[in-house]
């Protein structure tokens, strides 16, 4: 977790959160118009990207994610909330860089994103999902207990809103622009120096695992709650309102329980 | 007389990480004192830029590889000395001018250097009124960068690299990406701050011409200085130049050729051109130009059909600018026209109505009969085909076969056919063979060429090119040009937008000459570049040759075309 | 649509400290997101409105007019039919769910006017000064600014590419879902691409420029608290600590 202060030290990552964050921004407003719910979220495209940028540029994509987010919640879905959305992305793109590493999918010497062999595609999809859920946790948590939109209908909403772009546009792009990526020296683990990159332990490890536990625990969890709270999944989830204690508690260890999981690698 | 030297290199060798062949600079030994003016020139992967990036320690702090020698600027070993230290002394111009502009407003932009090093905030306020009038931008303080023309950036930028008042300023081919008014402004600025004595200067340019300025030429190639010396000496090693794959100066190599004439009597410009013509007591044959006009009318009688008619074309963009106010203009079958005027004065918009991009605002647009208000671009596009100035824009496969084959795979080809095209277009261009390559991994030249195969394989009948020679060597320019010769005598034919001249005299047939959305010249090649002064009103400068012609009283088009018209000695 | 909202105009709004905006922007947040009663809404409204016009910023509401309008559509529509509630006006559509449904539209298009307002009366730099003032470290703010300031290159770069690609034959509007997804890719890879490819020179750019060479440095631009802003902050939180009471204590 260290790299993602340490990595600010370096210019050529600073401006990779730049720019990441301005092409994540300017593909999100031209959809802020085609809106799935109103002042939340909206048909998304540009959810492809996050992943790419995070297993791409590992930190920057992360913080680029969140910064990017937030520059398109001003043109549509800006306020309280997006304070959830900017932590919410940020986790989008963290996550599968940290599980890609740390989850064992794909082997040390064949660690670099070129989605080459059948195991690395598997790999993309489940850290693909695995984020999408991160992010669909943090935000649905945020606003269930700020009591705007309810969890079920929220949280399975942005999970799948994230994680069909994510897969069925992400891979194409990551395809094509990982040897760029790479023949620039912009992938993160070629900017950042040896000693930043944090090291592939058993602890390390061991947090991925718990990563995804807290991850299946808060949206499964939560979305059981929510259910059996009276709320129903996606559009239907509308009918009942947001403010349920104990969707707000399950989900709520869910969220923080990723964050810590994320110290641990 | 001893100066002070600024910058020293010794024994410099730099080889990038996973460069392979060869070292990007080897054992390169150089000497620069203050207060000159060096002038550094070579094909593309020469090591210009390398060395560049070598003064401020770019390389090796920013790019990684294998370094040996050692290097001085200002009594700092650059080696052992940060980039934003290096910064104070050393001030680094880009071609790029889009990356190297950070603010939203121009006097912050000169402010933010000065920002970085704490220089006090009155003093900073007095550095940028200094700087608007140094890099000449009156009238533009705060004005968004983002607003500015492309010239107007580069001074920008320019001066957001003066205002830390560095004591050496080097500059990497500032005028690459700039029209000729650009290029004017850029020039004006490096002869004020040489005139300004303390400043060392140093520009790495494609541009032979405005090269009399400085007080040194360096000629670079394979990572070593092959001649290092005065410009007017430099410049009149005519072969040797050609040989590097630097452009020549075309008055000296129509004298080395057509009379042989001794390397340190060789003229230079224009005029000393005229006296040494008529110091050798040569003339121009009547006859041999007559053939020449007349070669350029039995052209204009074999063009085809009209393909492409625009009558009135008005064109209002939706925030109100009128870029094109009445254009009447057609292109024949067969015909090689090249469009000139500075940036912003329409030439695009005009080409982007001919495959339907564009829609006219008035007046209309037909295609091989064709109004294309009427018509959707794609089948429009099957007709037209448009190759974007930047090859980047448009280039997205992963595979040289995957980009060419779009446009037949889109358009409902089948395999067979989409095989076939593929292989043709890719022969066209002269890429055979390299289906399976990277297109990324390219030269910006050769990524150019796929750029044109991708759009030769949806068979149009017309090419339009925007700037297709822009940002490529003398070589690689040639040979781009000899790419689009041979398509239009295969029958295609061919609309160029361009700012270089010697392409258009020596490749185009017609000349359109846009100025504010208005068509101010049009006619053969010959009949407008004997009008000098008014292509001046548009900022346009004839090649060398074709202006000593004119002083001649003959238009010629090229270095050739003057050998065969030369009478005499 | 033009991305770049700052208007660069001289008011009292585009004076105050960028510090000053944010707060009110929260306040804003705070107020809209606490009461669900149409009457407060439009008062918040009619408020918001007021201060952006003091600023002459509603000239970019056309800018946002479509996001505007599809964001209050959507909640009457969506909250009409899921809200339940009386008396039922046709299938589950009841006059209960629109009324919600029209102040959840208000209230979202406020929030989303009061950023639009924001960006409009300040500039990225003083943006970017603003959250260093606030304690955020430089090198996020300039990364956070820069962004902001790429947005309109971008989205300009990316039409280029759409016209180059539409030459060739690009339809993007034929389709089913996945295959018009998939038809961005030709958009999306040369736009990521040229932008990425400038990364190094960028860097490079801003080293040449000084930038990190101190952890300090100065600021031409200054934005300092004064009297205006002392009045602006003080309603600010009036307004917040009356919602408030109102809301949680009576």
């Amino acid at each position: 977790m260290k790299e993602i202060f340490s990595m600010w030290k370096d210019t050529k990552m600073v401006v990779l959160v730049a720019l990441s964050a301005g092409i994540y921004a300017a593909v999100l407003i031209p959809f802020k118009g085609f809106v799935l719910i109103p002042g939340i979220t909206e048909f998304r495209p540009a959810s492809a990207l996050p992943v790419v940028l995070g297993l791409l540029f590992g930190p920057a994509g992360a913080w680029g994610a969140a910064i990017g987010n937030l520059i398109g919640d001003f043109f549509g879905s800006l306020g309280i909330g997006s304070t959830f959305g900017f932590v919410g992305n940020f986790l989008f793109a963290y996550v599968p860089y940290k599980l890609w590493r740390n989850l064992g999918l794909v082997s040390k010497e064949d660690m670099e994103p070129n989605l080459k062999s059948s195991k690395q595609i598997i790999a993309y999809i489940v850290v693909s999902i695995l984020g999408s859920a991160a992010c669909a946790l943090f935000i649905g948590w945020g606003l269930e207990i700020l009591g705007m939109v309810p969890f079920a209908a929220l949280a399975s909403i942005i999970t799948l809103n994230n994680s069909i772009p994510s897969i069925i546009l992400g891979m194409p792009l990551l395809i094509v622009l990982y040897p760029r990526i790479k023949k620039w020296d912009l992938l993160w683990t070629d900017i950042i120096p040896e000693a930043d990159v944090p090291a592939i332990t058993a602890k390390s490890r061991t947090g991925a695992v718990v990563m995804v536990a807290f991850i299946l625990v808060g949206l499964v969890g939560g979305l059981i709650a929510a259910v059996g709270g009276g709320q129903a999944l996606l559009y239907s989830g509308f009918a009942s309102t947001a403010g349920d204690a104990l969707v707000g508690i399950i989900a709520g260890i869910g969220s923080i329980g990723v964050l810590v999981a994320g110290f641990m690698q | 007389m001893s100066k002070e030297n600024m910058i020293e290199l010794r024994n410099l060798s730099f080889q990038y990480k996973d460069q392979k062949d060869g070292k990007a600079l080897e054992k390169v030994n150089l000497t620069i004192s203050k207060g000159e003016f060096v002038l550094v020139m070579g094909p593309s992967g020469a090591g210009k830029s390398t060395m560049a990036k070598c003064l401020n320690g770019l390389v090796p702090h920013f790019n990684r590889g294998e370094y040996s020698g050692e290097v001085i600027v200002n009594g700092f070993v650059v080696k052992d000395t940060p980039v934003s230290t290096m910064a104070k002394e050393i001030g680094l111009v880009f071609q790029d001018f889009e990356s190297q502009l950070f603010s939203t407003n121009t006097k912050l932009e000169i402010a933010f250097g000065p920002e970085n090093f704490q220089v006090p905030r009155d003093e900073i306020h007095s550095r940028i009124l200094e700087m608007f009038d140094l890099v000449d931008l009156h009238g533009m303080e705060n004005r968004q960068p983002s607003t500015l023309s492309g010239g107007q950036k580069q001074r920008l930028a320019i001066g957001s690299i003066l205002s830390t008042y560095p004591k050496i300023v080097c500059m990497d081919e500032p005028t690459t990406d700039l029209d000729p008014l650009g290029k004017i402004g850029i020039f004006n600025i490096a002869n004020k701050l040489h005139a300004a004595e303390d400043v060392t200067l140093i520009i790495i340019e494609h541009e032979t011409e405005e090269s009399l300025n400085a007080d040194r030429l360096i000629l670079m190639q394979e990572g070593k200085i092959i001649l290092d010396g005065k410009p007017s000496d430099v410049l009149r090693e005519v072969e040797l130049m050609a040989d590097l794959g630097i452009m020549p100066l075309q008055i000296p190599k129509y004298f080395l050729e057509n009379f042989g004439t001794s390397k340190t009597e060789l003229p230079l410009m224009p005029e000393e051109g005229i006296a040494k013509f008529k110091e050798l007591g040569a003339s121009l044959d009547e006859q041999q130009h007559q053939s020449l006009i007349q070669m350029d009318m039995d052209r204009e009688k074999a063009y085809g059909d009209v393909l492409i008619e625009v009558s009135g074309l008005e064109h209002i963009y939706p925030n109100g600018n009128k870029a094109l106010a009445g254009i009447d203009f057609s292109v024949r079958d067969g015909e090689f026209v090249a469009l000139l005027g500075h940036n912003g004065s329409g030439k695009t918009t005009m080409v982007k109505h001919f495959n339907g991009l564009l829609m006219p605002t008035a007046g209309k647009v037909m295609v091989k009969g064709q109004n294309t208000k009427e018509t959707s671009i794609f089948e429009v596009g099957q007709h037209v085909g448009y190759v974007f100035q930047n090859p980047d824009h448009q280039i997205f496969s992963d595979t040289v076969y995957e980009e060419v084959a779009f446009s037949p795979k889109i358009r409902g080809c089948d395999q067979e056919e989409i095989d076939i095209r593929v292989k043709e277009a890719l022969a066209a261009v002269g890429m055979s063979g390299t289906e399976e390559e990277d297109p990324f991994s390219m030269t910006k030249g050769e990524r150019q060429r796929i750029a044109v195969a991708s759009v030769l394989s949806a068979r149009p009948d017309v090419i339009i090119l925007d700037e297709p020679t822009t940002g490529l060597d003398y070589r690689e320019q040639r040979q781009m040009m000899e790419l689009v010769k041979k398509l239009n005598r295969n029958g295609h034919t061919i609309i160029m937008i361009t700012h270089t001249m010697w392409v258009v005299s020596e490749y185009a047939h017609k000349v359109a000459v846009i100025k504010d959305g208005k068509m101010m010249m049009y006619g053969t090649t010959r009949e407008v570049f004997s009008h000098d002064e008014e292509l001046a009103k548009s900022f346009l400068k004839t090649p060398d040759i074709v202006h000593m012609s004119n002083l001649l009283g003959k238009t010629v088009l090229s270095v050739d075309e003057l050998k065969q018209c030369t009478k005499g000695v | 649509m033009e991305m770049f909202l700052y208007l660069d105009n001289d008011t009292f709004l585009h004076r105050l400290d960028p510090r000053t905006k944010m707060l009110v922007m929260l306040a804003t947040f705070v107020v809209a997101l606490m009461f669900y009663s149409l009457n407060t809404l439009l008062i918040l409204s009619a408020v918001v409105l007021i201060y952006g016009l003091v600023g002459k910023t509603l000239s970019n509401l056309k800018r946002i007019r479509f996001i505007l309008l599809m964001i209050f559509l959507f909640s009457v529509v969506l909250w009409s039919l899921t809200y339940g509630g009386e008396p039922k006006l046709l299938g589950p559509i009841s006059l209960e769910g629109i009324l919600y449904g029209i102040v959840i539209g208000i209230k979202f298009d406020i929030m989303i006017i009061a950023g639009m307002i924001f960006l409009s009366s300040t500039k990225v730099e003083e943006i970017s000064l603003g959250l260093v003032k606030i304690k955020v470290p430089y090198r996020g703010a300039f990364a956070f600014a820069t962004a902001i300031r790429m947005v309109p290159m971008i989205v300009a770069t990316s039409y280029t590419i759409s016209q180059a690609q539409r030459s060739r034959g690009l339809d993007l509007d034929s389709g089913n879902l996945v295959e018009r997804a998939k038809k961005y890719i030709p958009l999306l890879i040369p736009t990521i691409i040229s932008v990425i490819r400038g990364t190094n020179v960028f860097a490079m750019a801003l080293e040449s420029k000084g930038f990190g060479y101190s952890e300090d440095r100065t600021n031409y631009l200054q934005i300092s608290i004064k009297k205006g802003d002392l009045l602006v902050i003080f309603m600010a939180l009036v307004v917040i600590a009356i919602s408030v009471y109102y809301r949680f204590i009576i």
